[in-house]
C-alpha cells in the first residue's frame, strides 16, 4: 500500500485562546511553552499544543486528560483569562501514512506539502473543507475534519488511494 | 488563483485559505448615535471603488482566521503589500512586487 | 505492411500491429500511431467533412493545431468523445472512431450542397439572412441553425469514467517538451531547482522528432533526446507527456490536462482517463515553439494539402510516407527540409513551387543535386480532385502579373507559409504581443508575470539558437530563484536554419468571388469573406473575428489568425499591428467538461454535510432535503404517505403527544472570557447584563444596516461563557461577523469565540409529553416546571450522556434540546427513541418544524425576511434592548428610510377558503382588477396547510402590514386570485399557554 488511511481514536482536543501575558502563565499550568509562531507545536508528554492563530492553539491529550487540564486552567482563569472550549467531538481525525501521503493530499490540498515540515501542523483546506493538517513525520499526515464533513472527505481520499493504486 | 501573504502566519498561500472582507480603514464610529444621517451613511455605503491600488481587507479564514489589510491592484489584481488589522494606513510601495 | 509506411522508420514499433476502425472499416496501425498517423498509412486522407460547407477534408497537421481531422471515438457504453482531434488520439487496441458532419456517408455527403451554394454564403450570412419574418424565428430559422449547428454529436449518455485532479508546486515549469524546454529543464534542474517539464505529446523532444539528422553535442538528435531526458529524471525532474498547459492564470498558476488512459488499450481498474493538475510555479518558461502556416489559395483545404512540416512529421516520428508523389508550395526555407527529407525517402516531389523570387543558393543547390525541380516566383492558383488531390495549377508570377498556369499532376501538396510562434499561454498573462516587421509575426513583448518565452516562440530559427536560448532561459530561472547555474549552450552540427517571407492571398488570376480559398478551416472562413466584412465596415479585427466567425472555431485560429490579419489588414491599407489580434484565451486547447468538474461529480459533486443522527434518520426511511450544506431529515414518511400526509401526522402527533427532532445543524458558538456580556450587548440586539447564568433568550442580530441577519436562543452557562445558536445557514456566517468586530473594531475586548456547532449532537423533544420522555433519562438535575422553567439551561447527564440541556421552544410546545457530545448523538437519539415509546414519540424533519413554527407565527431567517426587514418591520421589537447606547445595527434604525411609512411588515394571511395553499413567493395586490402591470404591495413568505389548526395559513411582508389587520387583499396565481385576510402571525395559542406545562 502506498498510502492508508485511518481514523483515529477519540482524544480530548480543546480549543485553547489567550493572549499577551496570558501565553506564558497558561503554558506554565500546562507544563510547556506554547509556541509562538504558526505553525509550530510543543509536546510534553503526551500533551500536545500545536499554534493556529496568533492566540489560538488547539490541545491534544489522552481522554482521561481532559478533566485536569480543564481543572488547571480553570484554576488560573482569574490572572490569566482565556478560553478553553472542549472540541473533542467537533473534528475526527484520519491518519494518511505512507510514500504517497503527500500525493493524495494534493487531490484536495492547494498548499505545497514540501513547506510543512514535519513537526508542524496548520489549518488550511481540503477539497472545501476546512482542517487541520498535521505532519508527523516526513511520511505521516494526520488531519483533523470537522465531522460532518467527514462523509464528503473520507470517501474523496477512497476515490484518490484507489486511483494510487491504479499505478497511473 | 492569487497568492496571497498572510501578515500574520508570515507565510505566502494560496487565495482558496482567504476571504475578501471588503474596503479597509472605514473604522465604525465610536459613538454611532451621535453621527448624522450623511455620516452614518457615508459608514455603511459609500466606498472608493478605486481603479489601481485598493486598500482591503482579507481573512485567512481557512487559516490562522485573522482579518488584515491588503493593498491590491485592482486592474492588475496583484497585491501589492498586505499588514496586519490595526496597523496605520501604509504609503503606496514605490513599485509593484513587493510583499 | 501498408502501402505508405517505410519498413521500420519512425518511432513507432513496426512489431506491434493494432487494429481500429473508422467509420466502420478496420484498419492496423502500428504502436505509437496517432489515428492520423495510422489512416495516412493506410492511404486514407479523407478524414471528415468540414463544419458549413462539408467539404472533404483531410489531416492539415501532425499536431494539436489540427482543424480538420476531428472525429468521435468510442470505447463502449457512454464512452463517446466528439471532436477529437485525429493527430492527437493515439491509436489503441480496439479504437472505434467515426467522422463527422457528414450523412449519409464521408464519401458521398448530402450537406455537401452547401458547397454548390458558396457564393450565396457570404461573410455574415446569418446576420443577413435569419432577419426576418420575425415569426420565422421560432419555426423555422431556430430549428434549421440548431440542426446544423455545432460540430460531431454530442454524448447521449453519462460519463462512466473517472477524472482526477491534484494541486502540483515546483520552482519551474517548463511547458513544451521541445528542444528549447529541454534545455531550459536541464539546466534549471542541474542549478537544483524542483523542475516540472510538460508536452502535450506522446512522447517528448518536439521538433527534434522530426529532424533527427540534427546533431547535438556530438550525437543524433534522437540519442541526445533520450541521454537527457535520462539526465533529467536521474535529476528528479518531473515529466509529463499527454499533458496539455491549457491556461495560464495569475500569478504563475497554470493548469494542465494530463490525458492517462486514453492511449491505452485496456485502462487498469479505477485510473482516472483524465487529470487536471494546477500548477503553482516560482518560474515558468514557455516553449511551445511555433505553428507552421497555411498558404491561402483556392482549394487549400483538399485532402491531401497539409503543411510541410507535417509531412515531415509523419515521415520520421511515424515512418508514414503522406503521398508518392508530393509538389510543395512554400514561402518559407523550412518546407525545403521537408522535401528533401521526403525525396530521401524515396517520395517522388513533382515541383518545389517557392513564392520568393530568390530562394536561397544553398537550398536550390541541394533541390538540384535531388533533381528536384523549383520554381521560384510562382503562386498556386487551383487544385483539382474531389475526395483527394490530384493536381495543382502553377502559374508564374510577374510584377505582380500572374502568367497561365499550368496542371502538375499530384497525389499530395506540402504547404508552407512561415510560422507563428504560439503565444496563446503568453496572451493569457495578458502580456504584450508587439509585430516584428522582420519576421511578420507577433513576438512576445512584457508580462506582469514571472515568465519567459524561449526558442521558437521569441521567434527564434534553428535547433542551434533555440536550444542556446533554452538554456539561458532555465539558467534565468535559477538565478531569479537564486541558485548558482553555469550555461551550458549546446553545439549543433547539421543545423536546419532559414527564414521566410510573410503572405497574404497567394496571387491568383482566378476572380476572387469564386476563389474558395480557405483561412481558417474549421469554421470554413474563406479570404473573400474577409475581404467582404471589411467592406461591409468591420474595421476592427474583433468585429471582423466576429463577422465571419474566423478564428473562433475551437483551434481558436492557431492557423488562421495571422493569415486573417495579414488579409484584414491589406484590405483596410493599415499595417497589420494597426489592426491587432485577437484575444486568446482559455484553455489552449478543448478540454472535457470531466476534467473541469474533476472528483466533483456523483455523490462528491457538492459537499453535503451530515449530522451524527443521519444515519438513523436514512435508516428510517427519512426524506431529505438540502439546507445550506446539510442534508437534514425533510420528513418521515410511513408506507403509503405523501410529504402532506407525512407531515400531517408529525404535526399532530407532535402537538398531541411529543414529537422529536434533529437540531443538530444549528449553529453553536461559545463566546467565552471576562468581557463576554458586553460582546453579547454590542452584538445583539438584546440586553444581556442582567441575564443570569442558567438562563437564555432569544437573540437578535443585525447587521449594521439595521436589518435582521440572525436569530437563535442564547444561554448564559456562567459570568463569562455564553453558548450561542445561530440558524443552520448563519453559522458560519455569525462566527465571520462576530470576528470580524472583535478582532477590528473592538480588539481591547478579552473575549473569544470558538464554535461548537459539530461538538454538540443536538435532540430537541416537543410535545406536551416531552418532560415526561425526558425526566426519566436525567441525572443531576430537576427538570420539573419550577425547578427548570421555560428558557434555562444546565449541564446534567442525559442517559448516561454528559449534557447541555435546554428548554426551550420552537414549536409553541413544551420543549427540551438536548446536546450531547456528537459521539453519543446517535445513542441519545435512541434512547430518547426507546424513553419516548410509550408516548408515541413521533419524529419529524424539517418540514413540520418549519409548520409548528409558522402556526406560531416564529420567523425563519432567510425565508420570512430577505435583508431588507427590520426588528420592528417583523414585530421584534420587544427583542431590543433600547436603553443600550449601542449595539450593531441600532443607528440605522433612526435612519430616515427604516421610520418611513410605507414599510413592508410581516403579518399573518389567512385565505377566505380554507383549503387554498398560497404559493411562497406569491405577490400581493389590493385591486385585483387594476390594469397591468399591477402595483404589489408585499408577497407571501411562508405558506403551509396546518393539520393542528384544519386550514391553510401564510406569513406575508405587507406595505403597512402591522396596521392594515382584518383587511383583505388579493394574491394572483395561475390559474385565478385568491382573496386573503390579514392578520397578526400566531395563528396557535397566541398567550402562551401551553409552554408553561
Ligand atoms: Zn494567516
Amino acid at each position: 500500500m502506498q498510502v492508508t488511511v485511518e481514523e483515529l481514536a477519540p482524544v480530548a482536543r480543546f480549543s485553547l485562546r489567550v493572549r499577551d501575558k496570558g501565553v506564558a502563565a497558561v503554558g506554565k499550568a500546562l507544563g510547556l511553552t506554547l509556541p509562538g509562531r504558526i505553525g509550530e507545536r510543543a509536546d510534553r508528554g503526551d500533551l500536545t499544543a500545536l499554534c493556529l492563530g496568533p492566540d489560538e492553539w488547539v490541545l491534544t491529550a489522552p481522554e482521561d486528560a481532559r478533566d485536569r487540564i480543564a481543572a488547571d486552567l480553570a484554576a488560573i482563569y482569574a490572572r490569566a483569562p482565556h478560553s478553553l472550549t472542549d472540541i473533542s467531538d467537533r473534528e475526527i481525525s484520519l491518519r494518511i501514512a505512507g510514500p504517497a501521503a503527500a500525493t493524495l493530499l494534493s487531490i484536495g490540498c492547494p498548499r505545497d506539502l514540501d513547506r510543512l515540515e514535519p513537526g508542524r501542523g496548520v489549518r488550511t483546506l481540503f477539497d472545501s473543507a476546512t482542517v487541520v493538517l498535521w505532519r508527523d513525520g516526513p511520511e505521516a499526515f494526520r488531519m483533523d475534519v470537522w465531522r460532518s464533513f467527514v462523509p464528503h472527505v473520507r470517501p474523496l481520499l477512497e476515490i484518490g488511494q484507489e486511483e494510487l493504486a491504479a499505478g497511473l | 488563483m492569487l497568492l496571497i501573504h498572510c501578515p500574520y502566519c508570515d507565510e505566502t498561500l494560496p487565495e482558496a485559505e482567504f476571504a475578501y472582507a471588503g474596503e479597509a480603514h472605514i473604522a465604525r464610529p465610536a459613538d454611532p448615535m451621535a453621527t448624522s444621517d450623511e455620516e452614518w451613511r457615508d459608514f455603511l455605503f459609500i466606498r472608493t471603488n478605486a481603479k489601481g491600488p485598493h486598500y482591503e481587507r482579507w481573512r485567512h479564514v481557512h487559516g490562522c482566521g485573522r482579518f488584515f489589510n491588503a493593498i491590491r491592484d485592482t486592474v492588475s489584481d496583484r497585491f501589492l503589500m498586505t499588514y496586519k488589522a490595526g496597523e496605520a494606513r501604509p504609503a503606496l510601495p514605490a513599485k509593484e512586487g513587493a510583499e | 505492411m501498408s502501402r505508405y509506411r517505410i519498413p521500420g522508420k519512425g518511432r513507432v514499433d513496426h512489431a506491434a500491429p493494432v487494429r481500429f476502425s473508422f467509420d466502420g472499416r478496420s484498419y492496423t496501425g502500428l504502436r505509437g500511431d496517432t489515428v492520423a498517423s495510422a489512416l495516412l498509412a493506410n492511404g486514407v486522407h479523407l478524414m471528415g467533412r468540414s463544419f458549413k460547407y462539408h467539404r472533404p477534408r483531410g489531416a492539415v497537421t501532425a499536431g494539436s493545431e489540427e482543424p480538420n481531422a476531428l472525429i468521435g471515438t468510442s470505447r463502449g457504453k457512454g464512452r463517446f468523445e466528439p471532436n477529437t482531434r485525429a493527430t492527437m488520439q493515439e491509436l489503441r487496441a480496439g479504437l472505434v472512431a467515426e467522422s463527422q458532419n457528414k450523412w449519409p456517408g464521408l464519401g458521398f455527403d448530402l450537406g455537401a450542397v452547401n458547397d454548390l451554394a458558396y457564393p450565396l454564403f457570404s461573410a455574415g450570412f446569418y446576420y443577413k439572412t435569419f432577419m426576418w419574418p420575425r415569426a420565422f424565428w421560432d419555426r423555422v430559422y431556430e430549428p434549421v441553425i440548431r440542426a446544423a449547428a455545432g460540430l460531431g454529436r454530442a454524448p447521449s449518455e453519462p460519463d462512466p469514467d473517472r477524472y482526477a485532479s491534484r494541486y502540483l508546486h515546483a520552482d519551474l515549469l517548463v511547458v513544451g517538451a521541445g528542444p528549447a524546454g529541454l534545455a531550459a529543464a536541464r539546466a534549471a534542474a542541474r542549478a537544483g531547482l524542483r523542475v516540472t517539464l510538460v508536452d502535450e505529446h506522446a512522447e517528448m523532444g518536439g521538433a527534434l522528432l522530426s529532424d533527427p539528422g540534427v546533431v547535438i553535442e556530438g550525437r543524433p538528435a534522437w540519442d541526445w533526446l533520450a541521454a537527457t531526458l535520462d539526465e533529467l529524471r536521474a535529476l528528479g525532474v518531473r515529466l509529463m507527456c499527454r499533458t496539455t498547459a491549457i491556461g495560464y492564470y495569475h500569478q504563475n498558476m497554470i493548469g494542465l490536462c494530463e490525458r492517462v488512459t486514453d492511449h491505452l488499450d485496456s485502462p487498469p481498474e479505477n485510473a482516472p482517463r483524465e487529470r487536471l493538475w494546477r500548477v503553482r510555479a516560482a518560474r515558468v518558461v514557455l516553449a511551445q515553439g511555433a505553428i507552421e502556416k497555411p498558404l491561402v489559395f483556392d482549394g487549400n483545404d483538399r485532402p491531401g494539402v497539409m503543411l510541410a512540416g507535417a509531412a515531415q512529421t509523419y515521415l520520421h516520428r511515424f515512418g508514414v510516407l503522406v503521398g508518392r508523389r508530393a509538389a510543395v508550395v512554400t514561402a518559407h526555407d523550412s518546407a525545403y527540409f521537408a522535401a528533401f527529407d521526403l525525396a530521401d525517402a524515396g517520395v517522388r516531389i513533382a515541383v518545389l513551387v517557392d513564392t520568393r523570387d530568390a530562394p536561397p543558393a544553398a537550398l536550390l543547390d541541394q533541390a538540384r543535386r535531388r533533381g528536384i525541380e523549383v520554381l521560384a516566383g510562382h503562386s498556386v492558383t487551383a487544385t483539382t480532385g474531389r475526395l483527394r488531390i490530384r493536381s495543382v495549377r502553377v502559374n508564374r508570377v510577374r510584377d505582380g502579373q500572374v502568367a497561365g498556369g499550368r496542371a502538375i499532376a499530384c497525389d499530395c501538396l506540402l504547404m508552407s507559409g512561415g510560422w507563428t510562434p504560439s503565444l496563446h499561454l503568453f496572451s493569457h498573462t495578458k502580456g504584450s504581443l508587439i509585430w516584428d516587421e522582420a519576421a511578420q509575426t507577433y513576438l512576445p513583448g512584457e508580462t506582469i508575470e514571472d515568465c519567459h518565452v524561449a526558442g521558437a516562440g521569441k521567434g527564434l530559427w534553428g535547433y542551434g539558437a533555440v536550444l542556446a536560448d533554452g538554456d539561458a532561459a532555465g539558467v534565468a530561472a535559477a538565478s531569479a530563484l537564486g541558485r548558482a547555474a553555469a550555461g551550458a549552450a549546446p553545439a549543433v552540427a547539421h543545423d536546419r536554419t532559414g527564414s521566410g517571407e510573410a503572405l497574404r492571398e497567394l496571387p491568383s488570376d482566378l476572380a476572387p468571388s469564386l476563389a474558395r480559398a480557405f483561412v481558417d478551416f474549421q469554421n470554413d472562413v474563406t479570404a473573400k469573406d474577409i475581404r467582404l466584412a471589411v467592406r461591409e465596415g468591420m474595421k476592427s479585427i474583433e468585429h471582423v473575428k466576429r463577422y465571419t466567425t474566423t478564428g473562433m472555431a475551437t483551434d481558436q485560429g492557431k492557423l488562421s489568425n495571422i493569415n486573417g490579419l495579414m488579409i484584414a489588414a491589406d484590405t483596410l491599407g493599415k499595417a497589420p499591428p494597426q489592426v491587432g489580434l485577437t484575444t486568446f484565451r482559455p484553455p489552449y486547447t478543448p478540454t472535457t467538461f470531466g476534467a473541469l468538474a474533476g472528483y466533483h461529480r456523483g455523490s462528491h459533486f457538492e459537499l453535503t454535510r451530515k449530522t451524527p443522527i443521519d444515519p438513523w434518520a436514512e435508516e428510517h426511511g427519512a426524506v431529505f432535503e438540502p439546507v445550506a450544506q446539510w442534508r437534514r431529515a425533510w420528513y418521515f414518511p410511513r408506507p403509503g404517505e405523501d410529504m402532506e400526509a407525512a407531515v400531517a401526522r408529525e404535526c399532530l402527533a407532535t402537538r398531541a403527544s411529543v414529537g422529536i427532532f434533529d437540531a443538530s445543524t444549528l449553529g453553536k458558538i461559545e463566546v467565552a472570557g471576562p468581557d463576554a456580556v458586553e460582546f453579547m450587548n454590542r452584538m445583539y440586539t438584546n440586553p444581556w447584563t442582567k441575564l443570569a447564568p442558567g438562563r437564555t433568550r432569544y437573540g437578535l442580530l443585525l447587521g449594521e444596516d439595521g436589518f435582521i441577519r440572525d436569530d437563535g436562543v442564547i444561554g448564559r452557562l456562567a459570568d463569562d461563557l455564553f453558548h450561542v445558536t445561530t440558524t443552520t445557514g448563519g453559522a458560519a456566517r455569525v462566527l465571520t461577523m462576530m470576528e470580524d468586530y472583535l478582532q477590528t473594531e473592538w480588539p481591547d475586548l478579552r473575549v473569544w469565540l470558538t464554535s461548537t456547532t459539530e461538538h454538540w449532537a443536538v435532540a430537541a423533544l416537543n410535545g406536551p409529553n416531552a418532560r415526561k420522555v425526558l425526566e426519566p433519562l436525567v441525572e443531576g438535575l430537576d427538570i420539573s416546571a419550577d425547578a427548570f422553567p421555560h428558557m434555562s439551561v444546565a449541564e446534567c447527564r442525559v442517559a448516561g450522556i454528559p449534557a447541555r440541556l435546554f428548554r426551550l421552544s420552537f414549536t409553541g410546545e413544551l420543549g427540551f434540546e438536548i446536546n450531547v457530545p456528537a459521539r453519543h448523538g446517535a445513542d441519545l437519539w435512541r434512547a430518547l427513541m426507546a424513553a419516548g415509546a410509550p408516548f408515541d414519540i413521533c419524529p419529524y424533519g424539517t418540514e413540520t418544524m418549519h409548520v409548528l413554527r409558522a402556526e406560531k407565527g416564529f420567523i425563519i431567517v432567510g425565508q420570512d425576511t430577505d435583508g431588507t426587514v427590520t426588528p420592528e418591520d417583523a414585530g421584534l421589537g420587544w427583542a431590543i434592548g433600547k436603553a443600550k447606547p449601542d449595539f450593531v445595527g441600532k443607528r440605522s434604525l433612526s435612519r430616515p428610510d427604516m421610520v418611513a411609512p410605507g414599510r413592508k411588515q410581516l403579518v399573518g394571511l389567512l385565505t377566505e377558503e380554507d383549503d387554498v395553499r398560497l404559493e411562497e413567493g406569491a405577490q400581493i395586490v389590493d385591486d385585483p382588477d387594476q390594469p397591468l402591470p399591477m402595483r404589489m404591495v408585499g408577497h407571501v413568505t411562508s405558506s403551509y396547510r396546518s393539520a393542528t389548526l384544519g386550514r391553510s395559513i401564510a406569513m406575508a411582508l405587507i406595505e403597512n402590514g402591522h396596521s392594515r389587520i382584518g383587511e383583505v387583499v388579493h394574491v394572483p396565481m395561475p390559474g385565478r386570485t385568491h382573496r386573503a385576510r390579514i392578520t397578526g402571525t400566531a395563528f396557535y395559542d397566541p398567550d402562551g399557554a401551553r409552554l408553561k406545562l
